[in-house]
């Protein structure tokens, strides 16, 4: 009877460590360095997801917009919260970038095209990068601390997730087919 | 008290728990993940994709490049409005070849060549090797030899002429790698369609493969067929030699002669190649005069080039080899007879596989694309030119000029000699500079000087205005006879370049591509008797190396064919005269 006990014991010992534990132990969670409020720059400015995350004329996407671009409007406070009056201190005035920390970067190995996606096949930027561009403050970037990936790739919170079979996935509900594969996928579409 | 027997009775309950979770199964998708993505694997570079613009260094072609950039790093090289040689294209690896060179002890080098100068006399002379003559350094290297007692400029020869393949309807090239990296590729091709081109050459290389008509004459005997279209020597002699058909021949001259302007080409465009076109009334067609970009009159005062054959035997103390750029190369074993026994040889090389192998000091060199420097006049550019190499990366620190060092030798100041000889090439007020970028074409003269020199230095290219040719030179077309029967061999080298010259990933693709020879094998033809495996030795007027024979059908009698390296750069000249020599 106690043997059993034990076994049991151990059993929902393991089972609580696997479920609740590890994924709180595998993440390294970090701030990112401005408190940045995608909500007011669309409510208040009207800006949209491309005036700061643009495609360049030659196709590739700029990522994160530069302090310059930045200083462009925030030379000087244009509100009144600490958190735009400290990034003008910390980093537009000494024309210091931030560190900004990507959730959605894709591994060395894959060729992602932005402009592919959102100006060929006419997705919104919400499609895969879900109610980011809405939030009042910016989530903590969550890193597996084996792998070196963000944990957005396995989705969730309105996003879809970003390994390879999600993309396959969206591929083949879309019926898209790939220049070098006659209704399939090659591996050397995406991959490097 | 807990026993062993219930700890581990609660540890398996807890392992089958575990086993029941994510937890294991995504440890080996993130270890898996992980092992793609160790420290050390090379990660692309990010940032704004931009196009740079600068010339070739790597040979005397000079060819216009457009670097297409990630943020500040070349990731790939391209011809502008025309194709790059298979080096040219893979240029921007050569900063990273794992044999470069990136150290060298620079104070006592100096004081070694400073010694030898001290010590230096008329039968001891400080000599500078430039393998690329007719460069801004090489003006810098002039300058200083002739400022340094006892200072002597050792050159491979230029061309005696330059050749303009627009004009030419008929092309009778002796061996020359037509198109194959002997000229610009983008000119040539340019032209192509419009000559026809007849291959003489024992080899079937890729330029006889790719001609209208080849020739296959006897090893070594392509300049025959130069001197009987002149008419220096008879049709059946050139038969008789060459081992080609008396018709074949004929038939040939009489094309040149009628279908023309005619141009005959060889590797080397020595006075009596130049002779042969002129005989051919090619001069001012399809041959000109070599023009040089302006230099500044304060120049003048330099130092004459010399042939290494005329330099006395043990007379060099001091010896400095500049072959951090170009393809020209001397067999060693020939400037070997020429050093004192005790002699300084200081090799300015980006690579330890040439002259730095021989040398006794040897400074580290920046290498295309990261090195300043301007293009010699290229052998088919009918005007003067002025090309910058503009540098699309930074070389490593403790690399050297390998001009300023020599002109400091001499107490020169030449870290802005590319900018004085623009300054005087402006000065004249001729002439067109073209940007590359927008394709556009201005006046000098209608440029202000510091405009002339940024254009310059992003990549433009200046262009001399058209000259007269001028009078026909007199250069006899002489016949000297055959070639001595004591070097019954030709040497073919597989891949034509200087040592190391060629990315690692460029000799890949040459090896899996082409099956190239190993570089301790020979291949002989069946009916020179040598047996395969067996050893051999090629010797050459200036050195004797040893080989394992490979007998190949493809290879012609008298031919021995060899992979490109140092070891035989060291001893085959540019004639290639040999013999095989059973061991």
């Amino acid at each position: 009877m106690k043997r059993n006990i034990l076994i049991v014991a151990g059993l929902a010992a393991g089972l609580g460590a696997g479920w609740a534990g590890f994924p709180r132990a595998i993440y390294n969670s970090r701030p990112q360095p401005v408190d940045f409020s995608h909500k007011i720059h669309i409510d208040k400015a009207g800006a949209k997801c491309e005036d700061c995350h643009a495609i360049r004329e030659d196709g590739s996407f700029a990522g994160f917009p530069t302090v310059e671009q930045c200083g462009a409007c925030h030379a000087a406070p244009m509100g009144t919260s600490a958190a735009e009056k400290k990034f003008i201190d910390a980093y537009v005035t000494p024309h210091k970038e931030p560190v900004w920390l990507a959730y959605a970067r894709q591994p060395e190995n894959v060729y992602f095209s932005h402009a592919t996606h959102v100006k060929r096949a006419q997705l919104k930027c919400e499609v895969c990068h879900g109610n980011e561009g809405s939030a009042d403050h910016p989530r903590p970037f969550e890193q597996d601390r084996v792998s070196g990936y963000s944990r957005d790739i396995w989705g969730g919170q309105g996003r879809p997730g970003m390994k390879m079979s999600d993309c396959v996935d969206c591929h083949r509900r879309s019926a898209v087919k790939n220049a070098t594969a006659v209704g399939d996928l090659s591996c050397l579409d995406c991959h490097k | 008290m807990t026993t062993r027997r219930e700890l581990l009775q609660f540890a398996g309950g807890s392992a089958m728990g575990l086993l029941l979770t994510p937890a294991p199964w995504r440890l080996i998708t993130d270890t898996a993940l992980w092992s793609e993505n160790w420290p050390g694997i090379p990660r692309p570079a990010r940032g704004e994709i931009r196009a740079k613009f600068t010339h070739c260094g790597l040979c005397a072609a000079g060819c216009a490049v457009r670097a297409r950039c990630v943020g500040e790093q070349p990731v790939s090289l391209s011809g502008v409005a025309g194709g790059l040689c298979p080096f040219g294209v893979a240029g921007h690896h050569l900063p990273y070849h794992p044999e470069r060179l990136k150290q060298g002890n620079r104070k006592e080098a100096a004081e070694a060549v400073a010694r030898a100068i001290a010590a230096s006399g008329p039968e001891r002379r400080v000599a500078v090797l430039d393998l690329q003559p007719g460069r801004t350094a090489s003006w810098t290297y002039r300058r200083a030899l002739a400022a340094i007692p006892h200072g002597v400029y050792i050159a491979p020869p230029e061309p005696a002429c330059s050749l303009n393949f627009a004009a030419a309807r008929m092309v009778l090239s002796l061996g020359a790698p037509l198109l194959d990296g002997f000229a610009q590729p983008a000119r040539v091709f340019a032209a192509r369609p419009n000559f026809r081109l007849i291959q003489a050459e024992a080899m079937e290389s890729r330029t006889a493969s790719a001609a209208d008509e080849w020739l296959p004459v006897a090893p070594g005997t392509e300049a025959v067929l130069g001197r009987a279209a002149a008419g220096v020597l008879p049709v059946r002699q050139a038969a008789e030699m060459t081992g080609l058909p008396e018709g074949r021949i004929a038939g040939m001259i009489r094309a040149l002669r009628e279908n023309g302007p005619a141009l005959i080409v060889a590797p080397q465009m020595t006075p009596e190649v130049l002779a042969w076109n002129i005989a051919l009334g090619a001069w001012g067609k399809t041959v000109m005069p070599r023009r040089e970009a302006p230099v500044p009159k304060t120049w003048s005062k330099a130092a004459p080039a010399v042939a290494l054959e005329t330099v006395k035997d043990g007379s060099i103390g001091a010896l400095l080899i500049d072959e951090s750029v170009g393809d020209g190369h001397l067999p060693w074993e020939s400037i070997r007879p020429k050093l004192a026994t005790d002699a300084v040889v200081v090799a300015f090389a980006w690579t330890r596989s040439g002259y730095a192998r021989h040398a006794t000091h040897v400074l580290p060199a920046a290498v295309y694309p990261e090195a300043l420097g301007d293009v010699p006049p290229a052998v088919d550019g009918v005007n003067a030119e002025f090309r910058l190499t503009v540098p699309l990366i930074a070389s490593p620190d403790g690399t050297i000029d390998p001009a300023e060092f020599v002109a400091a030798l001499a107490g020169l100041d030449a870290k802005d000699a590319l900018r004085e000889r623009a300054a005087a090439i402006h000065a004249t007020g001729r002439g067109k500079l073209c940007t590359y970028a927008d394709g556009k074409v201005a006046a000098v003269k209608d440029l202000k000087p510091e405009d002339f020199w940024k254009a310059l230095s992003t990549g433009a290219a200046w262009t001399g205005d058209a000259e007269e040719s001028g009078r026909t030179p007199r250069i006899a077309a002489t016949f000297a006879g055959p070639s001595s029967e004591h070097w019954p061999f030709r040497v073919a080298i597989e891949t034509a370049c200087a040592p190391a010259l060629a990315s690692p990933l460029i000799g890949k693709l040459t090896q899996e591509s082409h099956l190239r020879l190993a570089a301790n094998r020979a291949a002989l033809h069946p009916r020179e008797g040598f047996l395969d495996g067996t050893r051999a030795a090629i010797e050459t007027p200036y050195g004797r190396r040893i080989f394992e024979v490979t007998v190949d059908v493809a290879v012609p009698p008298g031919v021995v064919l060899v992979a490109g390296g140092p070891e035989i750069a060291d001893i085959v000249g540019a004639d290639g005269c040999a013999r095989v020599v059973r061991i």
